[in-house]
């Protein structure tokens, strides 16, 4: 039986990690951008704090930022500013999350994550653990300096 | 440097190619019908069209609506005001759509239907979001509140209990969802003015007027001051991941 250093165990939970919080983002971009934007107005109206000057704007940056930057972390380009950049936005979302419920006293009944039509359908308080947990793994990918199976692995190695 | 320009070279083209996938594939896509058109693939034959308002209006308003939502409940002020404002200028029509997260909504909009075939849906429409947070918190299947409305507006029951059991009725409902879909409608309350698209209350109040104005071919009118009371929150989809 091989047994595994720990520095390699860690790796490979670390490139899970990666892979996990890149097809989330990746994913939720992707949906997003298939869709009218006037839905994600809509989704983003929902939870009142943000002012509604800023919504249609944010409507179309925000799913490019998931799909771009959830692209990038699956393929290890830039990993270390994207994970960073998606947890930022992780640790927005649960800002959010927490200021509506703060504020306004109620929660949109559904996240509306991933569309009517998925099979999944988020709670905001689900939502709420999985960009907790998807803040501690940005970070934790930030602070990697190596990132096995990436682009930029490829590209510094041939560099040298 | 030579390592700077390879990332950034590499940066660019994967950007290129990603939004190139994402423009590639929304473009062939099947485009969402417009409003205005029924669904070719649907049948909606056992649902008699839900209509406010007079045929010659020149503002055709369509609702996709679902009676379990909270922000349904909260908009219908906005779209009473709006009739109420430009008497005879605007259709409403209605539109099923459920939605799979509110546990009673099927139940709500096949009682809804029931009453439409006896003519008494707009009636009822009214009291199924007045009512709202009586049936929609129960525990067991709200049939009994939702026939004790139905028998409040002078429903002959016989019929009403022999619709609700009707599984044509439900499956013609659902087909009025899927045409929803096909127009990517998402959430509730989604509304169409023509082309246009507006969802959830805030869309509605703060654009929804001005764009029937802009039909009407009046002039805008100024942002209103704030409301005081606070919107409920839309069943969402497609917010945030």
């Amino acid at each position: 039986m091989i047994s595994l250093s720990q520095e390699e165990k860690n790796y490979k939970v670390l490139f899970l990690g990666r892979i996990f919080l890149g097809l989330v983002f990746a994913y939720s971009g992707f949906t997003k951008l298939m869709e009218p934007v006037e839905n994600f107005q809509g989704g983003m109206a929902a939870y009142e704090v943000i002012p509604y000057g800023v919504i249609p704007f944010l409507a179309h940056v925000i799913p490019w930022i998931e799909f771009l930057f959830g692209a990038f972390l699956i393929l290890g380009y830039l990993p270390r500013v994207s994970a960073l950049v998606l947890a930022a936005m992780s640790w927005s979302f649960v800002l959010l999350i927490l200021t509506t419920r703060i504020v306004t006293g109620a929660l949109p009944a559904d996240c509306g994550c991933f569309g009517e039509g998925s099979l999944i359908h988020l709670k905001p308080l689900q939502v709420l653990l999985m960009d907790i947990c998807n803040t501690a793994i940005g970070i934790r990918l930030a602070c990697l300096k190596d990132h096995p199976f990436s682009l930029n692995l490829l590209l510094k190695n041939k560099d040298d | 440097m030579k390592i700077n320009l390879r990332s950034f070279l590499t940066g660019v083209l994967l950007v290129l190619f990603l939004a190139g996938t994402v423009f590639f594939i929304k473009r062939n896509r099947p485009a969402p019908l417009p409003p205005s058109q029924p669904a070719p693939e649907v049948s909606v034959s056992r649902v008699t069209l839900k209509v406010l308002g007079p045929e010659s209006a020149p503002v055709k308003l369509v609702e996709y609506s679902d009676f379990q939502c909270p922000s349904c409940r909260v908009v219908q002020a906005d779209i009473q005001g709006l009739l109420k404002n430009y008497p005879g200028k605007i259709q409403l029509t209605y539109k099923h759509f459920p939605l799979t997260s509110h546990q009673w909504s099927a139940y709500a909009h096949q009682a809804a239907e029931c009453m439409n075939a006896q003519g008494k849906f707009w009636a009822y429409h009214d009291k199924l979001y007045e009512a709202q947070a009586e049936w929609s918190p129960s525990k067991v299947p709200p049939v009994e509140i939702l026939a004790g409305y139905a028998r409040e507006q002078g429903a002959d029951m016989d019929r009403f209990g022999a619709c609700m059991a009707d599984v044509a009725v439900a499956r013609a409902i659902y087909a009025e969802k899927e045409e929803g879909n096909q127009r990517q409608v998402n959430a509730t309350p989604t509304f169409f003015l023509g082309e246009e698209r507006f969802v959830g209350p805030k869309e509605m109040q703060e654009r929804g007027e001005n764009a029937v104005r802009k039909v009407l071919g009046l002039s805008p009118k100024p942002p209103a001051p704030k409301k005081p009371e606070p919107l409920a929150p839309v069943p969402l989809k497609g917010a945030l991941k």
